[in-house]
């Protein structure tokens, strides 16, 4: 493939950053306002993340309080039974139930039960309580109390402290036993339970975290490869733009084939109204400029006043003529897209000729270019500038001229420079030369040297003309175009 | 001297023929390209001015046919469109000068004197080397009949070598063929020369010899030819 182009602002000009910045870089094209890649994938994981983070919510609630219940559950049987079998005997004394379960008699095992008596004055007087609890007590809050009494027999729940610190989940069932008043509590240790909810929260949002981000890389995927002929196509665009091809030819799915068409459709309009253009003003060049010629003839012939202006005028019209239809046609051209023309051949054909028509003079012209040196412009406008430049030095020459051709991969462009060994120019007329063709406008058409045409071609295609000495003796001028340096593969 | 003037525009003509008998040349003229193209085949001139818009056929058709034909007679071409792109195709086609319309009739006459002294040069024998034929007197090479493009340094240097065929000749040797004095000797430059007339005659016809120099000869087949 071939590299990005220097004078128009494409994408491919962005040159990308050592390997380490690909997260950055990613980061920064997903958050780019206008990306359509960004959008889609924004919304896509804001909908996603959204629905998981809820789905993970969710869950753990769930299980949570499934845990929880069945927890209770345990803790309500013991008090049940606490209540259903306590008895108080003749003496007037509480009377409980054996608990065969081992935690309830070893101390501090995380599983109690207590009797409390409530008397009169609502004092909380312990009956009885667990092995386990040892000398400890669980302590009843006053709206549990009135909680358990509003539904005397059933039972209530609540978290309290026990005797090691342990988070306790306490079931409490109220109840009146030959007209005391008790309070049945059964309580267990809540910890694992609460372990094993936390636990399945990290397991959960973990999975969810690990598919969020599966699911990320999928969307990514999926975005950027459903998109892909958009990415082929503005490649193609690029490739255009940059002059290493003229059309789009790559297939495109049917959501795009319209502007696909359209684009080609547009292109090849374009490059036929260039055409169409071009021939129009050459018509009209070769039918003014005969007229001109006979004209010039006939007063060419013959002396005095009037043949003299006739001379004078169409000197003039000819140049005018000259300079508007190539101002004409340079500014056609300059919209032309994606076309390239190998240097060597245009110099060499251009040496060839200009040799033999200076072949009296005995001009050498030694030409230099890179075989695989390609003008990013039409082959008409490279052989109009360089064919100028040359015949100037060709004729301000003694013998030699020299033309050579640079490529600079910096900003993509190409020098031309054209030297001889004639008389040269002298410093203080560089500047005037130039500023002639700087000023387009105000610029003599068919100035003694003919540069204000090539000057108009160089500008055209956004390149400089500059002047200079020659290491050979005369003047030397360069014109900087666009060029790229796989000419000889195509 | 007699010249062939094809060109369509009466007025022009009629004035270009005045001024060109004036300079005493004989002028036939053809208004058109079938007659150019039959009068340039029929008649010996000395030297033909041809407009490239011509009716019928136009102007480069014509000087192709010539030159197909073997026509040699030196031709100068007329365009109105000055654009270096017709320039150079009228001169792919075998022209030997151009003139841009409008031009000055003086312009055109110091031309034509150019191009009939320049043809007028002393006969010297063609050189051949197999398929490849050299005119030193117009100072055209060709392959296989087709005619070359060669620059003079190119020019020179397919000269020399077939001045000297089957011998190798060093490149110091060419080098000091090839250059005026004050030229830059790089002998890098023979290389690329070389290069390039190899492109244009076909690689195998020019032998490089390893440490000594290089060799033009004939193709295997074409020896036997001869």
């Amino acid at each position: 493939m071939t590299d990005g182009t220097g004078a128009t602002d494409s994408p491919k000009t962005v040159a990308p950053k050592a390997g380490g910045g690909f997260l950055l870089r990613l980061f920064r094209r997903l958050t780019r306002k206008n990306s359509l890649v960004g959008r889609l994938i924004r919304l896509a994981s804001v909908w996603f993340i959204f629905s998981l983070v809820i789905t993970g919510i969710a869950l753990t609630a769930y299980f949570h309080q499934a845990a929880l219940q069945r927890f209770q559950l345990n803790v309500k049987q013991i008090a049940d039974n606490l209540y259903a079998d306590t008895d108080i005997d003749h003496s007037g004394k509480v009377v409980t139930p054996p608990f065969f379960d081992t935690r309830t008699t070893r101390v501090y095992s995380g599983l109690y039960w207590q009797v409390s008596e409530i008397d009169a004055k609502g004092a909380i007087n312990d009956a009885a309580r667990s092995r386990s609890l040892w000398n400890e007590h669980i302590p009843i809050p006053a709206t549990t109390l009135a909680d358990a009494k509003a539904r005397i027999g059933e039972g209530v729940f609540y978290d309290s402290i026990g005797p090691e610190d342990e988070p306790l989940r306490v079931a409490a069932v109220y109840s009146k036993i030959d007209g005391r008043a008790f309070v049945f509590l059964a309580a267990e240790d809540r910890a694992p339970m609460d372990k094993d909810v936390r636990r399945f929260a990290l397991i959960t949002a973990a999975a969810l975290i690990v598919l969020a981000l599966g699911s990320l890389v999928a969307i990514f995927i999926q975005v950027r490869v459903g998109l892909r002929p958009l990415f082929d196509l503005t490649d193609e665009i690029a490739h255009i733009q940059g002059g290493t091809q003229q059309r789009l030819l790559k297939s495109y799915p049917a959501e795009i084939t319209p502007v696909a068409t359209q684009l080609n459709a547009f292109l090849d309009y374009s490059q036929e109204v260039v055409e169409r253009q071009r021939m129009h003003v050459g018509n009209l060049a070769h039918a003014l400029k005969t007229p001109l010629a006979v004209l010039m003839a006939s007063a060419g012939n013959q002396e005095g006043e009037l043949p003299e202006i006739m001379r004078k005028q169409a000197e003039t019209m000819r140049a005018q003529v000259d300079h508007h239809l190539r101002r004409a046609r340079a500014a056609a051209r300059s919209q032309a897209l994606g076309e390239r023309t190998p240097v060597e051949p245009v110099l060499d054909e251009l040496a060839v000729m200009l040799e033999q028509v200076f072949q009296d003079k005995g001009v050498i012209i030694d030409w230099r270019a890179p075989d695989d040196l390609a003008f990013r412009g039409e082959r008409q406008d490279l052989q109009e500038i360089a064919g100028n430049l040359l015949e100037n030095a060709s004729i301000w020459c003694r013998k030699k001229v020299r033309i050579t051709a640079d490529f600079n991969p910096a900003d993509q462009s190409m020098s031309l420079a054209i030297e001889d060994d004639g008389p040269g120019l002298d410093e203080a007329r560089f500047d005037e030369v130039l500023k002639r063709g700087a000023r387009l406008d105000e610029s003599v058409p068919g100035s003694g040297l003919g540069l204000s045409i090539v000057d108009e071609l160089v500008r055209a295609y956004g390149g400089t003309l500059t002047f200079g000495k020659s290491q050979i003796g005369g003047l030397k001028v360069s014109a900087k175009l666009p060029a790229n340096l796989d000419g000889a593969a195509v | 001297m007699r010249i062939l003037l094809a060109e369509d525009d009466p007025d022009l003509s009629r004035q270009l023929k005045a001024s060109l008998s004036d300079a005493g040349y004989v002028v036939d003229h053809a208004p058109d390209g079938e007659e150019a193209h039959f009068l340039g085949d029929t008649e010996p001139y000395d030297c033909i001015i041809l407009d490239l818009g011509l009716p019928k056929i136009d102007g480069v058709s014509v000087l192709e046919r010539w030159r197909r034909e073997g026509k040699t007679t030196p031709v100068l071409i007329l365009t109105a469109r000055g654009a270096w792109s017709d320039k150079v195709s009228g001169f792919d086609a075998g022209a030997d000068d151009y003139l841009t319309k409008p031009f000055h009739t003086e312009e055109l006459l110091a031309r034509l004197r150019a191009l009939v002294r320049r043809a007028a040069g002393h006969a010297q024998p063609m050189l051949v080397c197999g398929g490849v034929r050299l005119d030193p007197r117009a100072a055209r090479a060709s392959v296989n009949g087709e005619p070359l493009r060669l620059t003079s340094l190119e020019y020179r240097l397919l000269h020399y070598l077939m001045m000297h065929q089957n011998r190798v000749i060093s490149r110091t040797e060419l080098v000091e063929h090839l250059y005026d004095q004050d030229f830059d000797r790089d002998s890098n430059t023979i290389e690329v020369f070389m290069g390039r007339l190899r492109k244009k005659i076909g690689n195998e016809r020019i032998e490089t010899v390893r440490g000594l120099g290089y060799r033009l000869k004939p193709l295997h087949d074409e020896v036997s030819d001869l």
